[in-house]
Formats: C-alpha cells, structure tokens, sequence
C-alpha cells in the first residue's frame, strides 16, 4: 500500500472542499423552493448519519482501502465485482463534476471557447496533482479550501443592503413532499459521493479523530450550503431562483459597484478540482489493486482521459445535465452509497463481535 | 477529427514508451488499451457529429425498467 499519510486538518479540508465541490455553484435542494433550508437541514442530518457510517466501516477495518474490505467480507471473486463498480462510479462522478465545471465556464466566463478546451486544460492540471500522490493533494487543499467560505463570506457581506430578510416565507407552501425529495437528492449529493473517501481513510495518520473529522465537515457544509441558500433567496427571490441556472453566479453579479464575479469561479475550480482529483485518485488506486499492481499512477492518464472524453459525452446540453442530476442521479446512486455500505458496516461488526467473543474465550 | 488522432497518438506514444521502459505487465497494457481505444472510438464518434447513446441514457433505461423511475 502506498504509504503517504495526511493530518487530520487535511483530512477536514479535503472532506469539505469535497462536499463544497460543485454545490458552491449548483444550490442543491433547489425543487424545495422556499423550503430548501429545511430539505438542506434534513438532508444534513441524513448526510452526518451517512458518512458516520462510512467512518465507521473505515474503523472497524483500519488500514484497509475500499478495495480491501469489499475482498475480505465478500469473498474474492463479488468483492473484485463491486470493487469495478465502485470504479466505474468513481470515474462516472468526475465526470460530472468535470462537465459542470465546463458548462460553467463556458456559460458564463468563456462563452466563446469550446468546452473540450476548458475540460481538457483543467483535466491536465488536476492529472499532475494526482500524480504527485495524495499527500500532495492533501496540502494543496490546506492551502485552497479556506478560500472557498472566505468568498462566500465576501460576497454574502457586500450584499447585505440589498437583502429582503421574509424572501423565504411562507414556509412549507408546497406541503411536505418536495422537502423531503429535496432532502434525500441533497443526501445523495454530496454527502453520499464521499463513498470515495473509503479509499483514503486509511491515510489518516491519526484514526482515532476520523469520526470527529467526518461529522464537522459534514456539519459545516450543511451550515454553509443554508447561508448560501438564504443569501441568494434574500437577494434573488424565490420565483428568480427557481428560473436560474448558476444561481450563485447570478447573485454575486448583483454586488453594487464591485465585481467579484471571477470569485465565484474560484471557487468552482477549487472545490470542483478537490473532488475530480479524488474521484480519479480513488478510480485508479481502486483500479491498480483489483488488477494487482502497485503503482496507480500508471492508468491515472489513461483515466483522466476517459473522464474528459465521459464528459462530454453524457449530456447533449446543459439542461440535460441538471435534470438527470436532480431526477436520476439520487436513485443511481443509493445501491453504491447506501446499501452496499450498510452490508459493509454489517459484516465489519459481525466479524469484529466473533474476534471479541474468540478473545474472551481464550 | 485530424485533431482527435493526433492528440491520442501523442498521448499513447508518450504513455507507452515510458511502460515498455519500465517493462509493466501485460495487464497494464491491456486496461490502459482499454481505456484509451473507448475514449477514441467515443471522441471520433462525437467529431464526425454521431453521438451514441450516453451511458446517462443507459442508466435512465435500467432504472425506468426496473421501475424505480416512471
């Protein structure tokens, strides 16, 4: 196994530019309407629970990769099989994360360059950080994620004079069900995507925090998510927000004398970068063990690759993509991000209560 | 579509001089081949203005068959 280790600061900062990632530009829970907060919180609380257990699973097995806990409590042979779909999820989820970032751009920055260009350049960057190995990573999130609430900072302060503080009111005006929609896609997205980090818990030099890391960053996110929420429905309105696409970026164009527009894009490329480089890195470390290989720098290009070719491929346009973001993907996702870790978690007690009741006998 | 093949080229000619240096096993080969060779037929596919059916596509089928969609 590779024997990088990061700190329990880096572990925090990559979790929460992770779960930043693309929400810092897409507002999830966005069908909820006025009652996103509500979905957000619910979904939070769901989200704390969820990466509570993959904490747990990472626990129980120490110094065990995804890879190796799905072998050992599977069985060889459906252990390697679950192991090529969790790849294949890996690679999916950079993927898009990648287009988001492409479309993005190329909406609102650089209207006029072609969205290969844009995928492909950022693709090349992140391929390098990759390369250089998780530790790299690690410290390059140390340094670029504070900046990510630092911008959401500025721009929610410079709007404070144009705020209109009963923008989110009535609440429940649509009853229940969308909120509760809302709450399990914000489950799924981002909190279940940190399914990936099961390849890099084993990392952590210090085990003993993983719990307390997990939960806080998931805890932070959920916060600074609802205050994005409430900025941009303070500014925008509820009736505005539903008809955007980059609600963000529509909101911090509404700075009065100022134009922190390129902020916004910051963000996106930290958060975004963040998590196609651990989708890629968990893709191809996931991948380098089923075949038996040490290094996984050897089909990290070849990934990428693919990532960028994937990209552009799965959607026709950009409404596309939302919609199979918001309808779809929550559904795809729950075998990869639920069920099968609850089997893990399952298994993992299982086997531990067995090694406890052996120990006490002997 | 030129551009295409010429950016493969570079990149597959640059992957594998440094395998075959290193002298890695077949199966590295044979992934790496895989990857590549669906990322080109993917990419000629899109240059010529031919998409094929997304694998986004594929996973909507599935799951309106199964019924978890309707």
């Amino acid at each position: 196994m590779e024997k990088a280790r990061i700190s329990s600061i880096q572990m925090f900062l990559l979790l929460s530019g992770f779960l930043f990632g693309s929400t810092v530009i897409l507002a999830p829970a966005q069908g909820a309407k006025n009652d996103a907060w509500l979905a957000m919180l619910l979904g939070g609380a769901g989200g704390v629970l969820l990466m509570g257990i993959y904490a747990a699973i990472a626990s129980l097995n120490p110094s065990k990769t995804l890879v190796d806990i799905l072998r050992e409590r599977m069985g060889k042979v459906a252990g390697n099989i679950v192991a090529v779909l969790y790849i294949w999820y890996f690679i999916h989820l950079a993927s898009l994360v990648l287009r988001n970032f492409g479309e993005f751009i190329c909406t609102v920055t650089y209207p006029e360059t072609p969205i290969v260009v844009v995928i492909g350049l950022f693709a090349v960057v992140l391929l390098y950080a990759v390369n250089s190995g998780i530790e790299v990573i690690g410290r390059i999130s140390e340094l670029l994620v504070p900046v990510i609430p630092l911008v959401v900072l500025i721009i929610s302060l410079s709007l404070i004079t144009v705020h209109d503080f009963t923008a989110f009111l009535p609440i429940l005006e649509n009853g229940i069900a969308p909120v509760l929609k809302a709450a399990f896609g914000f489950i799924a997205f981002p909190f279940g995507e940190t399914v990936a980090f099961l390849m890099l818990f084993p990392h952590l030099n210090k085990k003993e925090r993983l719990t307390k890391i997990v939960v806080s960053s998931a805890i932070i996110s959920t916060l600074l998510g609802i205050m994005v929420f409430f900025r941009d429905t303070f500014v925008l309105g509820s009736d505005l927000i539903a008809h955007s696409t980059f609600i963000p970026h529509l909101t911090s164009l509404l700075i009065p004398g100022l134009n922190v527009e390129s902020l916004v894009d910051i963000n996106l490329l930290i958060g975004g970068g963040v998590k196609v480089s651990i989708c890629v890195y968990a893709a191809a470390r996931a991948l380098s063990q089923v075949a038996g290989f040490d290094d996984y720098r050897k089909l990290s290009g070849a990934i990428f690759t693919f990532c960028v070719v994937l990209s552009i491929w799965l959607y026709e346009n950009v409404l596309e993509m939302f919609n199979w973001a918001t309808s779809i993907w929550p559904y795809y996702s729950v075998p990869l991000q639920i069920v099968v870790p609850l089997l893990l978690l399952l298994l993992s007690s299982k086997k531990k209560n067995k090694v406890s009741k052996a120990d006490m006998k002997s | 579509m030129i551009n295409v093949v010429v950016i493969f080229i570079i990149l597959v000619f640059y992957d594998f001089q440094k395998f075959i240096r290193k002298k890695e096993p077949v199966r590295v080969f044979v992934l790496y081949s895989f990857f590549m060779a669906a990322s080109l037929i993917v990419s000629l596919l899109l240059a010529a203005g031919k998409r094929p059916s997304s694998p986004s596509q594929w996973i909507e089928a599935a799951l309106r068959r199964f019924g978890v969609l309707k």
